[in-house]
């Protein structure tokens, strides 16, 4: 019963959990490690929880998964900036572009909508970190604020203030586009 | 001008457009994460010795009824070795409960270090 449930729960957010990492940590491989991670250490350690608490916990610790992985690449920068340069791949700007997913609805919703994604997942991308998950908790997920304080280890008060410093950011970023 | 409730209602629905348009391959990648990680409650105990407490309790429990009905005082002595070994195995279920109520105070407390500056 519970696997099913587990299933279940992590089928409906893995997605959206991606996307999070994806624009957390702008690079596809690393967010799916860290979506990986994520799953399996919740299923590890959290697993005959309630099912009410999964989703905030998961959260949690992919919020934690993605912090360790961004502290990890400024600890190897570091290290690589003392070493002949190379890798021109670690300074590539995000591409939102490239990053678009593929196919689908007729060419121009299609053109309308590419173009719309590239620019909100680049604006949300550069927002400080805090922003960011609380503005993707809230808007991707669909946390409550409760849900979303519990996931970011916060009070709620805090939560509403990312919240409202990410709209505003991206408000004065994307009024033209949005 | 926009408000802000069309603002957010928009870039949601971008965001899940975004997220329902995955790849190929990122969705095999993410579909296989999800089969790994439930793979762990398929299997066998963390820890070596909880896979020998069915047949240890079995054990136990038949030693015992020799013990009691036989009464066969030269056979006390192995039998009640292999009782007492196997009742420290029955004894030791209790740790696995207790290491994770353990991994769970160690998040309550990481979560409490965590206090919003």
């Amino acid at each position: 019963m519970t696997s099913r449930a587990l299933e279940q729960f992590l089928s409906g957010v893995e997605k959206r959990a991606f996307k999070i990492a994806q624009l957390g940590l702008r690079n596809d491989d690393d967010a799916l490690d860290a979506v990986q991670d994520s799953m399996m250490k919740l299923v590890q350690s959290y697993a005959s929880r309630s099912s009410d608490e999964w989703r905030p916990l998961f959260y949690r610790i992919l919020a934690n998964c993605i912090r360790d992985m961004q502290r990890r690449r400024t600890v190897r920068g570091r290290i690589m900036a003392w070493l002949p340069m190379r890798d021109a791949e670690n300074e590539e700007d995000f591409d939102p572009i490239a990053a678009a997913p593929s196919m689908e609805p007729t060419p121009a919703r299609r053109l309308e909508l590419d173009e719309a994604m590239g620019v909100l997942e680049t604006a949300v991308a550069e927002l400080p970190q805090r922003q960011q998950q609380a503005f993707l908790l809230r808007n991707l997920e669909g946390l409550d604020v409760s849900e979303t304080a519990s996931a970011m280890g916060c009070s709620e008060g805090s939560v509403k203030t990312h919240y409202f410093r990410a709209l505003a950011t991206l408000r004065a970023r994307l009024g033209e586009v949005f | 001008m926009s408000d802000p409730s069309d603002f957010e209602k928009r870039t949601q629905q971008v965001l899940e457009e975004s997220a329902a348009r995955l790849d190929g391959r990122t969705l095999s990648r993410l579909t296989q994460a999800r089969h790994k990680a439930l793979d762990q409650l398929q299997r066998p105990a963390r820890h070596w010795w909880r896979s020998y407490v069915p047949a240890g309790a079995a054990a136990a429990t038949a030693v015992l009824a020799v013990v009691m009905w036989s009464g066969r005082p030269n056979v006390e002595g192995a039998v009640t070795q292999n009782a007492v070994e196997d009742m420290e195995l029955l004894a030791d279920t209790d740790a696995p409960d207790f290491v994770d109520e353990g991994e769970d105070l160690e998040f309550y407390e990481w979560a409490a270090g965590e206090v919003e500056s």
